[in-house]
């Protein structure tokens, strides 16, 4: 990729139906209404709001988009091109730009495939979550395993070497053997990358009330971690290198440079009811998190009266942010730089402002290791699996 | 909170202020506070110059000096409250609840735990009677205290719930009052009960105390049924207080407290003689000297009076600088004219020990300040520094007894809105050493090590108490199992009437001190009563039990037990701990030993698994948040070696399993 010398930027579009709601879902979304989608409203809101915002960034470079949600594969292609298209306007689209759009395996959304690809789109990632249909069903979803499969082999064609799936470990009365077998078979298909996540049980989702009123029980704690260990294996087995807690690729240009960005504290922009930006603003220096309106009506309503649906600004402190690129440098196997943390803590090194004493600690006990003959911090393997615990105790 | 009344009454020459003190809620209403005003100014502008009554003309033969002894919620306070109205003292609002219970906790627990007392005036065949109503804590925890009021008292109304017949304080109350030599007047109260059986309480009566209860009074406090015969019957039946107007002044002091405006306020009751304002007085016990600012009568509150005489009895202001000063049982003279003390006095004794901390160690200034506000009204919580390596700075406190305990921890929450930490309480050992010396320890670390228990200590001593335990006979199996699980020593056991049996037994003070009563009431649906009293200390085989964390020991989580609890006790603990402890990046090792050999052994398995699976845009700022969260719970933890220690660490070993 051509990182030029201008400072590289993110677009998140939120769509925000879904056309069946998961039962582990924490994201905000709601269901197609009835009539339908009013598709022309909120694609013109998007559009609006993306003029507005994107606006003071013109002299930046961008080097992702991703259509996330609620369900982007059900929007029109053609809005999704008109967005792609403006956002390319305001803000060149680096070269070879990642252009995301997530989607689920319904057969709906596998014939629209080829016209997101013409819309611009140029890396589909696909939710199948699993291929075990009776969970499927007890989760909401309304897609088989074998509609997943299909749909990975269909994408494979459009978009190769550029297709991800998605995965989900840790359901109820799922074996460490049963998921071994299920990621074997995902890995037959698969393109170039996995998202393998372990099922966690957010507040506010129906999971979270079954799981409290005790009418479901999840695998124990041993099985879990276990089911996260086999995950590791077997990538690794087949080639994928393992990047991120739940995120691996056959080959490093494979990786999602869009996640990438929020793991290495790229500057992003939101649009669409709920979504999150984090940038530094133009005028001052300033670094800014935002959260647009997350009720699509008054987020649509927001963005024609006020050119935006921004719901709440917050400014983020210089601590904040050195915390946050740890939190999220540490994220990842190849751990964060001096270099990149420097640039955000105004020149303090990481050395100075962890707890040394506990990075040594984990150091020797083989969670953490210097890279790159010191520049760099990052986990091993196992000091990944484990991460949360040791944030706790490196950061001040 | 506390809401305080400060009235501000003025009265000939001086200003003085009243303070009527009460917790939110169920206290003092306000407008009881302004009704006690004008009764306060009207009397007062009836009397003396300096707002001064006279009670001169009330020699001995007219005054009756009288407690009333009777079970948790046998209606004493309610008593207290209709005997107030019927002399006028306070008004007949029906609102009245439980004036002399002051304290919130007292009404909560419906116990008295500090004593009030009142003065009543009241005419009986054309005489004119001076009765004073002391009244005395219900609890054995303050057994010492009730000593004295009784000591205070020739007589005492025993006072039965008629539903419930006889229970196990009453017992205690009564072996006390007979004790001093009073004379006992048994009262039947809740006779309008349905469930009330009054002949079964008169059998019961008759067959426990030995005493006649052919013309027992029945009534009811709460409705005030036969209440009007209460005050002649006391006048008939109790001799007035005996003594000698003309021998020197010899008082004892019974009951202290704390006046934010007067200082220390000391009940006495007068023995011989006669003391006023200006008088020089000196305790037996220190040999202070004090002048005497004011005398008077409680009535319900203070009420000066122009001297106290002998048989009276009132309070003294004498400029005491703290409670700590005034020692209930002490006897009072006057300066240059000294008395053979009254007997019966000990100074105060802890029999249970607790270590509190505060959770927060930046809380600790103020814990301390709220701990000496709330010593300066209970002279009998003794307190010393103590630091343990796993809590930090903190306090070794001394009680009477565990409801003492209990009292003194709820009222640091609630009016001091403490956070704080409080270790299992354990009773004074005594450790007899071979060169003869014999010394007490209030806590776990203080216990000999095993080559000086093997080389230097002769025996280990523990402290006992005799029970009683009342109940009907059908838990006589599940009583007689709960004794001897506790180490009792079941002495008798003797049917109160066909249905109701009284166990007494012998128990080490350690095996009541955690969940006896808790267990106790349980085992019998909360039939059972209980009651103790101490009874010496005996040899007792006892072993320090000590938790270790990844081979570093825990003070703050040490025991001293008996020998024979050490095997359950040691495996209960280590388990409990493996349950509350977190995982960590590491094994965490749990040992129970004693003497150096471990009894349990438990490991927290090395945390495997702790990252966040999803973590993008969107989740940022929840995930710091979250962080923030993590990190303070992180600082609340007590940190021994590495392994991380949470506060219900501490907790789970308070209390003893429930098999």
């Amino acid at each position: 990729m051509n990182l030029g010398r201008k400072t590289p930027l993110s677009i998140y579009v939120h769509w925000p139906y879904c056309s069946f709601l998961c039962k582990f879902c924490a994201f905000s979304k709601a269901r197609v209404p009835l009539g339908g989608v009013e598709h022309e409203r909120i694609s013109s809101a998007l559009l609006t709001e993306l003029k507005t915002v994107l606006a003071p960034h013109s002299d930046k470079t961008l080097y992702s988009i991703y259509f996330g949600g609620g369900t982007p594969s059900l929007a029109q292609p053609r809005h999704i091109a008109q967005i792609v298209q403006m956002a390319n306007k305001l803000v060149p689209l680096a070269a070879s730009a990642e252009i995301t759009l997530e989607s689920n395996p319904t057969s709906a959304e596998i014939n629209k495939m080829a016209d997101f690809k013409l819309s611009g789109i140029t890396r589909y990632s696909i939710g199948i979550q699993t291929l075990n249909d009776q969970v499927l069903e007890r989760m909401g979803r309304l897609h088989t395993g074998a509609e997943g499969l299909a749909a990975i082999d269909r994408a494979k064609q459009l978009f190769p070497g550029h297709v991800s799936c998605d995965m989900m470990f840790g359901f109820e009365g799922q074996t460490t053997s049963e998921w071994q077998r299920e990621l074997e078979t995902v890995l037959d298909h698969a393109d170039n990358h996995l998202s393998l996540y372990q099922l966690t049980v957010e507040p506010g989702t129906p999971l979270f009330r079954d799981l409290n009123a005790q009418r479901i029980k999840l695998p124990a704690e041993d099985t879990q971690s276990q089911m996260y260990e086999t995950a590791v294996e077997l990538c690794s087995s087949r080639g994928f290198r393992h990047y991120e807690v739940s995120n691996y690729a056959a080959i490093s240009s494979a990786e999602s440079v869009h996640n990438k960005g929020y793991w290495q504290d790229r500057q992003w922009i939101g649009i669409g009811p709920s979504a999150h930006s984090r940038y530094t603003d133009p005028a001052n220096g300033q670094r800014i998190h935002s959260v647009r309106i997350p009720d699509i009506q008054r987020w649509a309503q927001s963005c024609i009266d006020n050119g935006h649906g921004t719901g709440k600004v917050d400014l983020i402190s210089s601590l904040e942010a050195k915390q946050g690129a740890v939190v999220f440098g540490l994220r990842m196997l190849d751990g964060l730089s001096n270099q990149r943390f420097m640039s955000i803590s105004g020149g303090q090194p990481l050395t100075e402002y962890l707890c040394m004493q506990s990075v040594q600690q984990h150091v020797q006990n083989g969670y953490l290791k210097w890279t790159n003959g010191s520049a760099c911090l990052a986990p091993t393997e196992k000091g990944l699996q484990v991460i949360d615990s040791i944030l706790l105790d490196i950061i001040p | 909170m506390l809401q305080t009344w400060v009235l501000v009454v003025q009265a000939g020459r001086r200003v003085w202020t009243r303070n009527y003190w009460s917790s939110k809620g169920t206290h003092i209403s306000s407008s009881l506070a302004r009704r006690l005003w004008q009764q306060t100014y009207i009397t007062k502008a009836a009397d003396s110059k300096r707002g001064e009554i006279d009670i001169s003309t009330y020699p001995p033969d007219r005054i009756r000096n009288f407690s009333i002894i009777a079970h948790i919620d046998h209606g004493k306070s309610t008593l207290a409250d209709r005997l107030l109205e019927t002399t006028g003292v306070i008004s007949k609002t029906g609102k009245n609840r439980q004036v002399l219970d002051k304290l919130k906790v007292e009404r909560e627990r419906g116990i008295t735990v500090k004593a009030q007392s009142a003065s009543m005036f009241y005419e009986h065949d054309g005489q004119k009677y001076l009765m004073n109503l002391i009244d005395t804590p219900g609890h054995v925890d303050f057994s010492y205290e009730v000593s004295r009021s009784l000591a205070a008292c020739q007589g005492t109304i025993l006072l039965v719930d008629a539903a419930q017949g006889i229970q196990a304080q009453t017992v205690a109350n009564f072996f006390l009052a007979f004790g001093e030599g009073l004379e006992v007047i048994p009262i039947l109260n809740k006779v309008d009960l349905p469930t009330a059986e009054p002949e079964r309480a008169a059998l019961q009566i008759e067959s426990a105390f030995e005493i006649p209860t052919n013309n027992i009074l029945h009534i009811s406090a709460k409705t005030g049924l036969g209440i009007d015969m209460v005050l002649p019957s006391v006048i008939e039946k109790i001799p007035p207080p005996t003594g000698s107007a003309d021998s020197p002044f010899k008082a004892l002091l019974f009951d202290t407290w704390y006046d934010k405006y007067v200082g220390v306020v000391c009940l006495i009751a007068v023995k011989d003689g006669a003391i006023k304002r200006g008088d020089k007085i000196v305790s037996s016990y220190s040999g202070t000297k004090y002048e005497v600012a004011e005398v008077g009568i409680m009535h319900p509150e203070q009420k000066p009076t122009t001297q106290l005489q002998v048989g009276q009895v009132g309070y003294i202001a004498c400029n005491m600088k703290t409670v700590a000063e005034a020692h209930v049982g002490d006897t009072f003279y006057k300066d240059k004219h000294p008395v053979e003390p009254l007997p019966g006095f000990e100074p105060a004794k802890s029999m249970v020990f607790a270590g509190i901390f505060p959770i927060d160690a930046g809380e600790f200034d103020r814990l301390n300040e709220s701990i000496q506000k709330l010593t300066l009204n209970d002279s009998s919580v003794s307190v010393h520094k103590e630091t343990s390596a796993a809590l930090g700075q903190g306090w070794r406190l001394g009680f009477l007894g565990t409801l003492h305990m209990d009292v003194f921890r709820q009222r640091l929450e609630e009016e001091y809105d403490a956070n704080i930490l409080m270790t299992s309480p354990t009773v004074p050992y005594q450790i007899k050493y071979k060169d003869g010396i014999t010394k007490f320890i209030r806590t776990p670390s203080e216990f000999p090590n095993a080559i000086v228990m093997q080389e230097r200590v002769e025996s280990t001593m523990e402290p006992f108490v005799s029970s009683t335990l009342i109940f009907p006979e059908q838990y006589l199996g599940s009583m007689l199992e709960l004794c001897s699980t506790h180490r009792g020593d079941i002495q008798t056991h003797t049917y109160l009437d066909e249905s109701r049996v009284m166990l007494k037994c012998k128990l080490p003070m350690a095996e009541i001190v955690t969940d006896f009563y808790d267990r106790l009431k349980s085992k019998s649906q909360g039939f059972a009563s209980f009651d103790y009293e101490e009874a010496g200390y005996a040899r007792s085989d006892l072993v320090k039990l000590e938790v270790l964390l990844n081979g570093e020991p825990v003070d703050a989580l040490a025991a001293v037990m008996h020998k024979s609890s050490i095997a359950t006790a040691g495996r209960d603990i280590a388990k409990r701990l493996k349950d509350v402890i977190r995982r960590q990046l590491f094994d965490i090792s749990i040992q129970t030993t004693s003497n150096g050999k471990v009894i349990a052994r438990e490991t927290v398995k090395q945390l495997r698994k702790d990252v966040t699976a999803k973590c993008y845009g969107g989740d940022a700022r929840r995930k710091m948040k979250l962080l923030d969260k993590q990190k303070e719970g992180k600082k609340r933890m007590k940190k021994i070696g590495r392994v991380e220690l949470p506060q219900e660490a501490f907790l789970s070993v308070m209390t003893k399993s429930q098999e």
